[in-house]
């Protein structure tokens, strides 16, 4: 009887430390989209966060499309997948009024970020995201290597640009003079607000994200109806293709020009060939920072604070830059931390407008539709009316 | 006459999978019936939900008969039942007949039925590398009839029909294998005494074979056209309803209302609309079996 109870009390003690044990070692789980290239190039800051806390932080990857469909009903069993997740800033304010998301204001401070940063991620003064680096969209990528093998200089006015484009479109080998990446539909929708932004103007931009002029607008139908229709319809961007596949075709010479965000930066084997132009006049670009959140349910809050803010801190965001393909929302972060691509990328925004994505901004039925018209727009260019049409539908 | 006793048992062995029915299958359907009916406000709408989403575009869109797809996702289901339905229940039958008595048959029949178990969400992947326009296998079929390679599926004259041909290889394995266990149980005696009496093999075949498949053929139908009424997984993957929702469908307009934009009342709508086609379908089915066994 003796020999029983002490080996139930051995086994007892066993059990209470494994557990214990166990509880004691915390697991961060941290979602976002990034995969390939991209996961690859963000696991170091992970890395970098577990050695300095000793906190392990797992990684799963979940595409942005995914998580709106998934989350608000997780949330509405007051369950969530990850402490600490990245989503547009629209989702992310959209679940803090609903109650669903830690409020961060303690913890991050806006003044230590780019100004604008956060605008995002903020419920009146309340900040619910906080901004992790971000990227710009500074216009159509080309390898240095091609353009000087074929005389090609980048252009400074519409008519160099299409004249530009014309001329690639006449070297052996080349599909069509500019790669159109497809996917979902994003880098379609980056292209078009490129052109919006630059031939209507920021203002414009702004007032179609806030729904204060009319996709059939006149003044919205000019910049399709004269600068990115024709181009279509002349056959210089290509049919949509997977992103990433279009991304490696044209590094192979398939295509001449690429329009993509700074990102590629990370992606491309020899980013010192890399070289970037806006379209001629633009007098804003997109920056688009990357905001991540703590669900309300998060069973580790004051670990996921932990994490956020090594994330959003520039210590967190200098090790992201130094891999390339990001550009940092923490103003503590040198200049000298880019590589000279980024330096070169940053540089592109200089004396220009920071403008917000515009489906990333408006979210919700619209940014699915955007996209989805978009692809309709870049195959039949003839169906203009069509798809403005629908889009003023959906707008907010 | 089972006694008072033997009722009791029966139905206490009945209790527990009676209360998962009830649970998981017609609670959730009469719940989305009466959901139809309401708007999200909770004011009870009659049929004006019915009337309000019959009338958007995605549904229905009758204007695309002059300036092209989409035609709306109910009309894209139709397509897909009036194509991929004839296709897939002939080239089954085509097969079963062709490898009855074939040495390996059953091999190869195999390999036919694999496209029954690959995953739908797989089969979507291989839908959309199929009709690439870099390293699509169709494009290399094409190319030697002089066609230029294109993405068929980025395309809204072509993305529809690209997904209905290219699935015909997922669904025919079902019809084939029904066709060939239907061609089994047909008495060897009746063709060999039609031959006696001079008949050819293609009288044998319409005249015997096919009135004898009347009822795999009502199943392979039936199920065929429940199949094409909620695809998804598909089209989800492969195009996910574009380009400018060209190749939508129900089942996937259904997912955008409830998942995208948390319209459950529209959604429950769709539910109802398809619910009350697949009855109209199943409804002259079990009656025609029902009168066969009478």
């Amino acid at each position: 009887m003796k020999r029983v109870i002490l080996l139930a009390l051995v086994v007892g003690v066993v059990v209470f430390a494994s557990v214990t044990g166990y509880a004691g070692q915390k697991t961060l789980t941290l979602i976002s989209g990034w995969s390939g290239a991209e996961r690859e190039a963000f696991l170091p800051v992970l890395e970098a966060f577990e050695k300095e806390t000793g906190i392990d932080v797992e990684y799963r990857i979940y595409r942005g499309e995914d998580l709106s469909t998934l989350l608000p009903a997780q949330f509405e069993a007051k369950m969530t997948p990850g402490d600490v997740i990245f989503m547009w800033g629209w989702f992310v304010t959209e679940k803090a009024r609903e109650g669903h998301v830690l409020e961060l204001t303690d913890i991050i401070d806006e003044a230590d970020f780019l100004p604008g940063a956060l605008s995002s991620a903020k419920v009146g003064d309340r900040i619910y995201g906080a901004a992790y680096t971000g990227k710009i969209k500074p216009g159509f990528w080309y390898r240095k290597s091609f353009f000087e093998k074929n005389n090609l200089t980048p252009p400074k006015t519409w008519k160099e640009f299409v004249a530009l484009l014309e001329k690639i479109s006449k070297i052996p080998g080349i599909e069509a003079p500019i790669a159109s990446g497809d996917g979902v539909g994003w880098p379609l929708s980056d292209v078009t607000e490129h052109f919006l932004m630059t031939f209507g103007g920021p203002q414009l931009h702004k007032d179609l994200t806030a729904g204060e002029i009319n996709w059939t607008d006149p003044l919205v139908k000019a910049v399709f109806v004269a600068r990115l229709v024709p181009l279509l319809e002349a056959g210089y961007f290509s049919e949509p293709i997977e992103w990433t596949q279009a991304l490696e075709l044209w590094w192979n010479g398939d295509y001449g020009l690429y329009f993509m965000g700074s990102w590629i930066t990370g992606m491309v084997d020899d980013p010192d060939d890399l070289g970037v132009f806006s379209l001629p006049g633009a007098m804003g670009l997109v920056f688009n920072p990357d905001i991540c959140f703590i669900p309300a349910y998060t069973e580790s809050p004051k670990e996921a604070k932990q994490l956020l803010s090594f994330l959003a801190s520039s210590r967190g965001q200098e090790i992201q830059v130094k891999q390339g393909g990001h550009i940092a929302t923490n103003l503590g972060v040198p200049l000298d931390a880019y590589p000279p691509v980024d330096r070169r990328v940053a540089g592109v925004m200089q004396g220009k407008v920071a403008m917000l994505d515009l489906d990333d901004a408006i979210g919700g039925e619209f940014q699915t539709t955007f996209w989805d018209q978009l692809k309709l727009l870049w195959v039949r260019p003839a169906r203009l009316d069509d798809v403005l049409e629908v889009l003023e539908e959906k707008a907010p | 006459m089972l006694s008072k006793k033997g009722k009791f048992s029966h139905f206490f062995f009945f209790a527990p999978v009676l209360a998962l029915i009830g649970v998981f299958i017609i609670f959730p359907v009469f719940s989305t019936i009466y959901l139809s009916f309401f708007s999200s406000s909770g004011k009870f709408t009659f049929l004006a939900n019915y009337l309000n989403v019959l009338s958007r575009r995605e549904i229905l869109n009758l204007k695309g008969f002059s300036s092209g797809f989409p035609l709306g996702a109910l009309l894209h289901n139709l397509l897909w039942i009036f194509i991929h339905l004839p296709l897939t229940t002939f080239l089954g039958l085509v097969l079963a007949i062709i490898l009855k008595d074939v040495k390996g048959g059953s091999v190869i029949k195999s390999i036919i039925f694999l496209g029954m178990i690959t995953p739908m969400i797989i089969g979507g992947v291989i839908l959309r590398f199929m009709f690439d326009k870099n390293v699509g296998i169709v494009n290399a079929f094409l190319a030697i009839l002089g066609v230029e390679p294109k993405t068929w599926t980025a395309y809204p004259e072509t993305a529809l029909f690209a997904l209905i041909f290219g699935s015909v290889w997922l669904w025919a394995g079902f019809s084939m294998v029904l066709y060939s266990a239907g061609l089994g149980t047909i008495p060897k005696d009746y063709s060999e005494a039609a031959k006696i009496d001079g008949a050819t093999p293609l009288r044998i075949f319409f005249n015997i074979t096919l009135p004898l498949l009347k009822p795999i053929t009502m199943v392979v139908v039936t199920m065929t056209v429940l199949w094409e009424l909620k695809i998804f997984d598909i089209v989800y993957i492969a195009t996910m309803g574009g380009p400018g929702g060209a190749s939508n469908v129900m089942g996937l307009q259904m997912y955008f209302y409830a998942f995208r934009q948390f319209d459950f009342n529209s959604a429950a709508v769709v539910a109802t609309i398809l619910m009350l086609l697949t009855l109209v379908v199943m409804i002259p089915m079990m009656t025609t079996l029902r009168g066969e066994r009478g």
